[in-house]
C-alpha cells in the first residue's frame, strides 16, 4: 500500500485545513523570538492590563506580555508533540514488529507488558514521578513516550502479523532473509500508514497531556506552556481578563489538537478504501 | 355503625397529632435557641450581645476538609483547630478586646508557688447534658501528658489540683509566660466521662468524640465534600448563639464572591481586586492583620548557606518591595528580617534589613571567594548553583527570586512540588532553598522560639547562636511584661543578623460578609495566634 500522503491532504478539505493550523501553529513556534513584543519571562509591575497598542493581549497577573508567552508557549507544545509521537511510534515500531516477527514466549512478554502499561492512567504516573525527579522537558517527553507506546505496539503487531505472511516476505524469507532485513525492507514500508496514524495520534495526544500536565503543575515552573498559562488565567476568572488571557491560549490549544485530528482523519481516509468509497458514492 | 365511629375517631386522633406536632414545631421555632428567657441569656452572656437570630450562615472555605472535628482528629492547622473550637472550649477565650472568661469565671496568678488559680462556672453542661467540673479540667492536663496535643505544648504543666468541684490549681513546673495565651486560651477541656476510656485519640472519631460545651453541636461532616454542619447549642452558657446553624462549604476563592452576590455563602475569603465590588454590592469587607508570613527557607546546614555572609547576600539580592509589587500585585507588606510584623506588639523595627542591594550582595560572594564567569558566580571551577523548592501556589514568587538572584550571578533550579511533599523534605534537610509560611506570628512571642528553635519544618531550627538562643528562652520565664519585651526585641535584632530564614512579606487576606454577624480581627489572634476571623465569640453578636 503505497500512498503519497501530501498529495492525499493536498486534496482533501478537512487535510488542507489541518495543514494550515498546523502551518500557523509551527511559524509561531519557529518565529516566536522575532514575533514576541516581549520578553516571556520578564515580570514587571504593570499586571492585568487590558489589550493596548503595546501589549496586543495585555499582561497576566506578573506583568508579562500574554501575547509573548502565547507565541513562546507554541514552541513547547510543538516540541513536546513532536518528540513524544516521533519517540512512542519508535517503541511502539520497535515492540510490536519484533513481537509479530519473533513470536513465542518474546512476543507474549512484550504484549502482557504492554498489557500492563495501558491500564495505568500515564498522568497519574507522570504526577508521582514528578515528587522524585526535577520536573522538566527531556524528563517530560521520556515518560510520556515511555507510557505511549503500548497501544501503538499493539496495531503494529496485529499488522506484522498480516503482512510477515504475505507472498513477497514469506519468499524473501525463502531466500534466506533474516529478521532484520525483512523488518527494514518489507514490514516497516509497509506499516507507513499505521505509523503516521500512529505518529498523529501520539502527536495530540502529547499536546494535551502536556497542557494537562502544566495545568497541575507538574512541569518546570520556568516552562512557558499554555498550559501553565490555562492554570494561572484560571485563577483570575472573576475578572474580565479571561478574554484576553484564558480565551486565547484555550483557542491555541484546540486548534492545535484540531490539526493533528484533521490531518490523522483525511489520511485515515487515504488509507481506508471504505472510507473513500463511501465518500465518493 | 361501630366500625365508622372506629374510623371517625381515627381520623380526630389523626388530626389531633398532627395540630400537636405541628403547634410544637412552630412554638420551638417562635422560641428558636432553646426556652431560655432573652433576659437570661443575655445576662449569662458573656461574649457579646444577642439582638436577632439567623437561621443559618454559610462560610465558604477553598480547602473544604480540615478533618473531623474532634481534638485529635482535626487537621494539625488553624482553620482544622477553628471547627474544633466551636464545639469545645477552653479556660479563657478572647473577643475583639482581649481575654475573657469561658469555661473559667476568674483566674490568678500565684508567684510564691507559680501556679495559676482558676475558678470555673457553675452552671456548664457537656454537650450530652452531665456536669462540667473541676475534675474535667485536671484529667484534660492529665490526659494530654500522655496523648500529646500537638497544637499545644502543655509540657510546662507539672501538675493540676482540684480544690473542690468547681476549682482548680494548675502547676507549673517553671516560670512561663505565655501561659494564659498559649495554655489556658488553646487547650479544649475534655469530657473525662467520655476520655478517660479512650486509649487511641486520633483514632476515636465516635459521636461522643465530638460531646464538648461550646457553642456548637455538630450535625454533619463530609469529608468527601469537605463540608461541615453545626448546630447551635442551645444550652450554652454563655447564652444561645445567634447563629442556629453554621454551615461550612467547599467554594474556591476566585468563586467565592459570584456565590455571595447570589447568597449561596454569607462569608468567604476573596481576592484582594474583588473587594470594591462587593463593598458596592453592600458586603462588608475585613482585611487582617499581618500575622502570617512566607519565608525564604534556607538550609544553614549545608555549604555554601551555613556561611551568614552568604545568606545576607542572598537577602542584599532579593527586592522584597518589589516582588510584593510583581507578584502580589501591591496586596502585601515586604517582611521585616526579624520575622515579626509591624501589626504584632512584640515587633522590632531596629534589625538589619538588607534592603536591595544587588552589588552588595556581589561583593559579599566576592569576599567569599567566588568570581563571575560568563554572567554567573564560580568558585574553584563550579558554578554557584542552587535548588529552590516552591508550592503551584508560590510558583510566581519563585519565578521572580529567580529572576533576581539569576540577575546577581547566582543560578538557581526551581522545583515545584506539593505542600505537603516540600514541608516533608525541609523537615529532612533535602532543600538549599525553598518557599514556606506559617502563621501565628501576632500571636504570643513564643512564636519566635516555634519558628527558630523547634525541631518541625517550619522552624530554622537555628541554635548557632548561643546568645539569641538564651534570650529566647529567658523571655519565655520572664513576666515582667517590659523585660520580656526588651529580650524579644534583642531576639529579633540577633535573629536578623544571622538570618537562618528570610522573611519575604506578609501578604493581604480580605474577607467579605454580609454584615449580620460582626467579625474581629483577635488581638494576638484566635486562641494561640490564629490569624482568622472565625472566632466564635462573633456568632453570639449580631447587628440589627
Amino acid at each position: 500500500m503505497h500512498i503519497n500522503y501530501w498529495q492525499e491532504i493536498k486534496t482533501n478539505s478537512l487535510g488542507r485545513i489541518g495543514m494550515a493550523l498546523l502551518v500557523l501553529v509551527v511559524g509561531a513556534a519557529l518565529l516566536a523570538p522575532v514575533l514576541a513584543p516581549f520578553d516571556p519571562f520578564a515580570q514587571t509591575p504593570d499586571s492585568l492590563e487590558p489589550p493596548s497598542g503595546l501589549h496586543l493581549l495585555g499582561t497576566n497577573d506578573v506583568g508579562q506580555d500574554i501575547l509573548s508567552r502565547l507565541l513562546y508557549g507554541a514552541r513547547i507544545s510543538f516540541v513536546t508533540a513532536v518528540a513524544v509521537a516521533f519517540a512512542a511510534t519508535a517503541l511502539s515500531l520497535a515492540a510490536g514488529a519484533a513481537a509479530g516477527l519473533i513470536g513465542g514466549h518474546f512476543e507474549k512478554l512484550v504484549m502482557r507488558l504492554a498489557d500492563a502499561l495501558l491500564v495505568i492512567p500515564p498522568m497519574l504516573v507522570v504526577i508521582i514521578a514528578a515528587a522524585y525527579i526535577q520536573p522538566g522537558m527531556v524528563h517530560l517527553v521520556l515518560l510520556l513516550s515511555l507510557l505511549g507506546w503500548p497501544a501503538g505496539a499493539r496495531i503494529i503487531r496485529a499488522q506484522t502479523l498480516v503482512l510477515k505472511e504475505k507472498i513477497h516476505v514469506r519468499a524473501s524469507r525463502t531466500f534466506g532473509a533474516g529478521p532484520l532485513f525483512i523488518l527494514k525492507r518489507h514490514i516497516i514500508p509497509d506499516l507507513g500508514p499505521v505509523l503516521t496514524a500512529i505518529f498523529i495520534r501520539g502527536a495530540r495526544r502529547a499536546v494535551f497531556m502536556e497542557a494537562g500536565l502544566s495545568f497541575l503543575g507538574v512541569t518546570d515552573p520556568m516552562t512557558v506552556s499554555w498550559g501553565k498559562m490555562l492554570y494561572h488565567s484560571l485563577k483570575y476568572v472573576y475578572l474580565d481578563v479571561w478574554q484576553w488571557w484564558l480565551l486565547p491560549v484555550g483557542m491555541a490549544l484546540s486548534l492545535t489538537v484540531m490539526s493533528f485530528t484533521l490531518i490523522g482523519y483525511s489520511l485515515e481516509e487515504a488509507m481506508d478504501p471504505r472510507l473513500r468509497r463511501e465518500k465518493h458514492a | 355503625m361501630d366500625w365508622q365511629i372506629f374510623l371517625r375517631k381515627r381520623k380526630f386522633a389523626v388530626f389531633a397529632v398532627l395540630f400537636v406536632i405541628t403547634a410544637g414545631a412552630a412554638g420551638l421555632i417562635a422560641v428558636g435557641c432553646g426556652g431560655e428567657p432573652e433576659a437570661d441569656s443575655k445576662k449569662a452572656s458573656n461574649l457579646s450581645s444577642v439582638e436577632e437570630t439567623i437561621p443559618v450562615y454559610t462560610i465558604s472555605d477553598p480547602t473544604g476538609d480540615w478533618g473531623y472535628p474532634s481534638p485529635y482528629a482535626h487537621y494539625r492547622r488553624g482553620p482544622g483547630y477553628i471547627r474544633m473550637s466551636l464545639i469545645f472550649d477552653t479556660l479563657v477565650w478572647k473577643d475583639e478586646k482581649g481575654q475573657i472568661p469561658a469555661l473559667a469565671e476568674k483566674w490568678h496568678y500565684n508567684p510564691e508557688e507559680n501556679s495559676y488559680s482558676f475558678d470555673l462556672k457553675k452552671n456548664v453542661k457537656w454537650h450530652d447534658g452531665k456536669k462540667f467540673t473541676a475534675a474535667d479540667v485536671a484529667f484534660t492536663f492529665t490526659y494530654v501528658k500522655k496523648h500529646p496535643y500537638n497544637m499545644i505544648d502543655c509540657s510546662q504543666v507539672s501538675k493540676v489540683e482540684v480544690i473542690d468541684e468547681y476549682r482548680v490549681k494548675i502547676y507549673l513546673s517553671e516560670k512561663y509566660a505565655p501561659f494564659l495565651n498559649n495554655i489556658a486560651e488553646a487547650l479544649p477541656i475534655l469530657p473525662e466521662h467520655i476520655w478517660k476510656e479512650v486509649t487511641s485519640p486520633e483514632e476515636f472519631i465516635e459521636p461522643e468524640a465530638i460531646v464538648g460545651t461550646g457553642p456548637y453541636k455538630l450535625l454533619d461532616y463530609s469529608r468527601e465534600h469537605g463540608t461541615y454542619l453545626y448546630a447551635a447549642n442551645r444550652d450554652y452558657y454563655l447564652g444561645c448563639p445567634a447563629v442556629q446553624e453554621l454551615k461550612f462549604v467547599k467554594v474556591s476563592n476566585e468563586m467565592a464572591a459570584p456565590a455571595m452576590e447570589r447568597g449561596e455563602v454569607n462569608f468567604a475569603q476573596i481576592p484582594p481586586e474583588m473587594q470594591d465590588q462587593l463593598a458596592g454590592s453592600g458586603f462588608e469587607i475585613i482585611k487582617t492583620r499581618y500575622d502570617w508570613a512566607l519565608k525564604l527557607m534556607i538550609n544553614h546546614r549545608k555549604d555554601p548557606l551555613s556561611a551568614r555572609e552568604f545568606r545576607h547576600a542572598l537577602a542584599f539580592a532579593i527586592d522584597r518591595e518589589a516582588l510584593v509589587e510583581n507578584t502580589r500585585r501591591g496586596y502585601a507588606l515586604a517582611g521585616s528580617p526579624g520575622l515579626l510584623s509591624p501589626d504584632s506588639q512584640w515587633y522590632n523595627q531596629d534589625v538589619a534589613q538588607y534592603s536591595y542591594d544587588p552589588e552588595k550582595s556581589a561583593a559579599l560572594l566576592t569576599t567569599l571567594g567566588y568570581h563571575r564567569e560568563n554572567g554567573f558566580f564560580t568558585k574553584n571551577g563550579k558554578e554557584l548553583a542552587l535548588e529552590m523548592l516552591i508550592t503551584p501556589e508560590y510558583e510566581r514568587d519563585g519565578q521572580f527570586i529567580k529572576q533576581q538572584l539569576e540577575k546577581t550571578g547566582i543560578r538557581v533550579n526551581l522545583k515545584s512540588m506539593e505542600p505537603k511533599t516540600l514541608d516533608a523534605m525541609i523537615n529532612d534537610w533535602k532543600f538549599d532553598l525553598a518557599l514556606s509560611g506559617n502563621g501565628s506570628i501576632g500571636g504570643d512571642a513564643e512564636i519566635l522560639n516555634k519558628v527558630i528553635l523547634d525541631q518541625t519544618f517550619i522552624s530554622a531550627r537555628y541554635d548557632a547562636n548561643r546568645e539569641l538562643t538564651d534570650l529566647l528562652g529567658e523571655q519565655l520565664a520572664e513576666l515582667d511584661p517590659g523585660e520580656r519585651e526588651v529580650k524579644v526585641r534583642r531576639s529579633q535584632t540577633l535573629f536578623a543578623r544571622d538570618l537562618p530564614f528570610l522573611t519575604l512579606y506578609y501578604p493581604d487576606w480580605y474577607y467579605a460578609h454580609d454584615g449580620r454577624v460582626k467579625f474581629f480581627n483577635t488581638p494576638k489572634g484566635i486562641s494561640y495566634g490564629i490569624p482568622l476571623l472565625l472566632n466564635k465569640a462573633a456568632f453570639t453578636d449580631i447587628r440589627g
